[in-house]
């Protein structure tokens, strides 16, 4: 098990690598001057080639990208050059709103989604089954900002039960910040939720027909052992990987919800970030992004690896 | 969704908003305080460092003060100068400054301060993105405490308006540095905290000279970028007010809603088919012509919901300045037609419409491509965004078409630039904006403006579509908000709650 955790970690450094080259370069080729962003349209040229000159945007590609994953290795991410504010310090306040969120969607997604798929396989053909089926097929459809939008419109608008938008910041109050949480986290995990319900419910009507679970049944056991710890047990190898993947949404996901209510995330940070050119900002937010779908996927390596011992002879 | 699903949601959610407040933010017992939207976020807080409108809107009159200010009606009156005068040749202004003001930090302000401020904005070295407008600047003297004469190489008839401008605030050397991040100015509010992303906030300063003027004592500004969340964090009442609403197929919805004043007013933009002059075939004016006898502007205005003033040149229509040019090239799709065949090209040309990511520019570009369609002028729109725009439209003049709103007052300078992105060159222009600058009698100077906009109307230098309106929205009770916007800046100086 230590071998197969540590291959799977070194190739997880490996593709780290290779992504640094990969958005190193398609930032770089992003059309768009920054300087010409930050001074706008009455710029003079001698104006622009001083920002220009003091920025660095004038190096040469290579010594950029040298500078670039020295300063990743030492910690040193450098400041934005839009806001001016060190890149390291920007990224960690928006992570404090984003990694929240994100697992707020990704509780709910599993805690809601697998007991409506466990449901759902164990009265297969049954209204029940039909209902999750439904909600699955409407949650998958529903694009996620435009759910969020209807419930802002009912839970802020009609009802004032939470805030249309914005953060109030944990320091400032916890208790108000996980409320101003809770509309972005169910828009952001409903397709999730839709996704992981089918997953689920097709993976347990597998394991339901396996001679295992016949004999559980057969010997006495409690029907909700035999769902629980026989059938659910094995299904959740597929419900682990797609929730690996799902992590991975979230984030991209975060993007546009982080907009829709107005959260200052990571997620904004990209976009404001990408509209004002400021590349260095783009670079280290996106190669933190690709560290973290890195990191959740080892731990799905980690998951597999105690739901089901075989990985490990295989691997 | 099922119902059994409904309550599972709503159980998830309610365990854990139990130790959240319930309800709307109460707007209604601060009298003192105003939360104020806005589309953009500033990225910094330091007009001489980044061109961003949004900076001036939240700094400007706020937070600093110029000599000058721009009041609600585009005049200028006395800011940080109490007073001013010209000498009779036009190049030397003497300003009288106000004495015992004093920066937020207790510093305070003199003639010496202001050198060091005016100096910033034309040295040789000088990064400020506005830098063009001082460069008439010759030299800066502090004649004592509060008498400061600045020396102009030759008369300009904008140069008050121009230092007059968020650009031209006055900071102390000491903050200069500093002001990016937590600015320091002589006015009314001062900056309290910002959270990059969310929101900034002021608060009334104890050190400004009319402290009983100003009614309100804590001021946030937050940032709220998608249209639908604009309308929904009104509605739900996290925000008071929007100055510059820029969604005009939701104004419907805010009209219906009696807690709100929906207030219509004037902008300095220009919305216009910007037009490469400099490429074949549209160095042809019969083919600039052609298109301005094409182009429909009810119908493009009518997709703004209405909100708009047609133009025929370039300048706003509410300047005393205006003269209506919009009959210059009547609808006329025969007229249009004959044109081109004049041109050489009678069976049209295909072209591309670059477009920026705004939705003026949007609504506005489906339009051009039916309306343009008739005459034979097929477009194929091509989506920028902003940077993109800068670099490939702006600056290297790779386009055929574009719809932009140019939103500085007083910009027909721009006609008379050389390497101007329009590719426009005209010596008679030049000629006659050599005049306006020159002459420093404003009616004299007004009948020379109107000169000029008959000449750019006359020679179809882009197609003139509509002035933008300004959409602002508060609440009923808020009183003092600018209806029209002569320049940035959200001044809240006479802002109360009724």
């Amino acid at each position: 098990m230590i071998e197969f955790l540590s291959r799977r970690f070194a190739a997880a450094l490996l593709t780290l690598a290779l992504a640094t080259l990969l958005v190193f370069a398609v930032v770089e080729i992003l059309p768009g001057d920054p300087a010409l962003v930050m001074l706008g349209t009455d710029a003079r040229p001698d104006t622009l080639a001083a920002l220009r000159a003091k920025h660095g945007f004038d190096r040469p590609l290579g010594e950029r990208y040298v500078s670039w994953i020295a300063g990743l290795l030492t910690g040193d991410l450098g400041a934005s050059h839009a806001y001016g504010t060190p890149v390291a310090k920007l990224i960690n306040d928006r992570l404090h709103v984003t990694l929240p969120l994100g697992a707020m969607a990704l509780s709910w997604a599993t805690l809601i989604a697998i007991p409506l798929g466990v449901y759902a396989a164990w009265r297969h053909n049954s209204a029940g089954d039909w209902g999750v089926m439904t909600f699955s097929q409407l949650g998958i459809s529903i694009p996620n900002f435009w759910f969020g939008i209807l419930l802002v419109l009912l839970f802020a608008v009609t009802l004032g039960w939470f805030p249309s938008g914005g953060f109030p910041g944990w320091k400032q109050d916890v208790g108000k910040s996980l409320h101003a949480l809770v509309l972005p986290a169910l828009s952001l995990s409903l397709g999730e939720i839709a996704i992981l319900a089918r997953v689920t419910r097709s993976a347990m009507l597998d394991t339901l027909r396996e001679d295992y679970v016949r004999t559980a049944r057969a010997k006495g056991a409690a029907e909700g052992a035999v769902l629980f710890r026989h059938a659910l047990r094995n299904a959740l190898i597929p419900v682990t990987t797609v929730a690996g993947l799902i992590a991975g949404f979230l984030i991209g996901g975060a993007v546009i919800i982080e907009s829709v209510f107005r959260l200052p995330g990571v997620g904004s940070l990209v976009y404001d970030s990408i509209n004002n050119r400021d590349l260095i900002v783009i670079k280290n937010v996106t190669i933190l992004f690709t560290a973290l779908v890195l990191a959740v996927n080892l731990l799905v390596d980690l998951a597999y690896a105690v739901l089901d011992p075989r990985p490990k002879v295989t691997a | 969704m099922p119902a059994s699903n409904r309550r599972q949601f709503l159980g998830a959610s309610t365990a854990l908003i139990a130790a959240g407040a319930f309800g709307p933010a109460a707007w209604a017992q601060a009298r003192d305080r105003v939360v104020i939207g806005m589309s953009l976020e500033p990225p910094v807080l330091d007009p001489t460092k980044n061109a961003a409108a949004a900076i001036r809107e939240i700094t400007y009159q706020n937070i600093y003060e110029s000599l000058g200010r721009i009041d609600r009606t585009g005049g200028i009156v006395p800011g940080l100068a109490e007073s001013w005068t010209i000498s009779p040749d036009g190049k030397t202004y003497t300003f009288k400054l106000r004495a015992g003001v004093k920066y937020h930090d207790g510093k305070p302000f003199n003639a010496a301060v202001a050198k060091f401020s005016i100096d910033r904005l034309y040295a040789a070295d000088s990064t400020v993105p506005a830098k063009s407008l001082y460069t008439d600047i010759e030299s800066v003297t502090a004649v004592d405490a509060t008498t400061l004469t600045i020396q102009l190489k030759n008369p300009n008839s904008y140069f008050l308006y121009s230092i007059s401008l968020g650009d031209a605030a006055i900071q102390h050397p000491d903050s200069a540095p500093t002001n990016d991040k937590t600015p320091i100015g002589t006015g009314p509010f001062m900056f309290k905290e910002r959270r990059e992303g969310d929101s900034i906030q002021l608060v009334k300063a104890p050190t400004f000279r009319d402290p009983g003027a100003i009614k309100l004592n804590t001021v946030t500004f937050k940032f709220v970028k998608d249209a639908s969340a604009q309308v929904n964090a009104l509605l739900a009442g996290d925000v008071d007010t929007f100055p510059g609403f820029q969604a005009p197929e939701l104004v419907d919805r805010l009209r219906r809603d009696n807690r709100f004043a929906v207030v219509l007013g004037s902008t300095e933009g220009e919305v216009l088919l910007a037009t490469n002059n400099g490429k074949k075939p549209f160095d042809n004016p019969k083919v600039r012509q052609a298109i301005a006898h094409a182009i429909d502007r009810a119908e493009l205005i009518a997709s703004e919901s209405g909100f708009g003033t047609p133009i025929g040149s370039h300048f706003p229509p509410h300047n005393k300045a205006y003269v209506d040019l919009t009959k210059t090239y009547p609808l006329d799709i025969a007229k249009a037609k004959a044109l081109l065949a004049e041109a050489g090209v009678p069976n049209g040309f295909e072209a591309t419409l670059k477009l920026p990511p705004v939705g003026y520019a949007q609504r506005a570009g489906e339009l051009m491509v039916s309306q343009l369609g008739k005459i034979g002028i097929k477009l194929s729109i091509v989506q920028l965004q902003w940077p993109q725009w800068l670099s490939e439209v702006f600056r290297e003049r790779n386009y055929d078409l574009t719809i932009v709103a140019h939103t500085e007052a007083n910009d027909l300078d721009r006609y008379a630039r050389d390497g101007y992105y329009w590719g426009y060159d005209s010596a008679e222009f030049k000629a006659k904006w050599r005049e306006v600058v020159l002459t420093t009698d404003f009616a004299k100077r007004d009948d020379l403006l109107k000169d000029a906009q008959r000449i750019l109307a006359r020679d179809a230098v882009n197609g003139f579509l509509w002035q933008l309106a300004k959409i602002g929205v508060w609440r009923k009770e808020l009183v003092g908000m600018w209806e029209n916007s002569p320049t940035p800046s959200i001044d809240l100086s006479g802002v109360h709650w009724r």
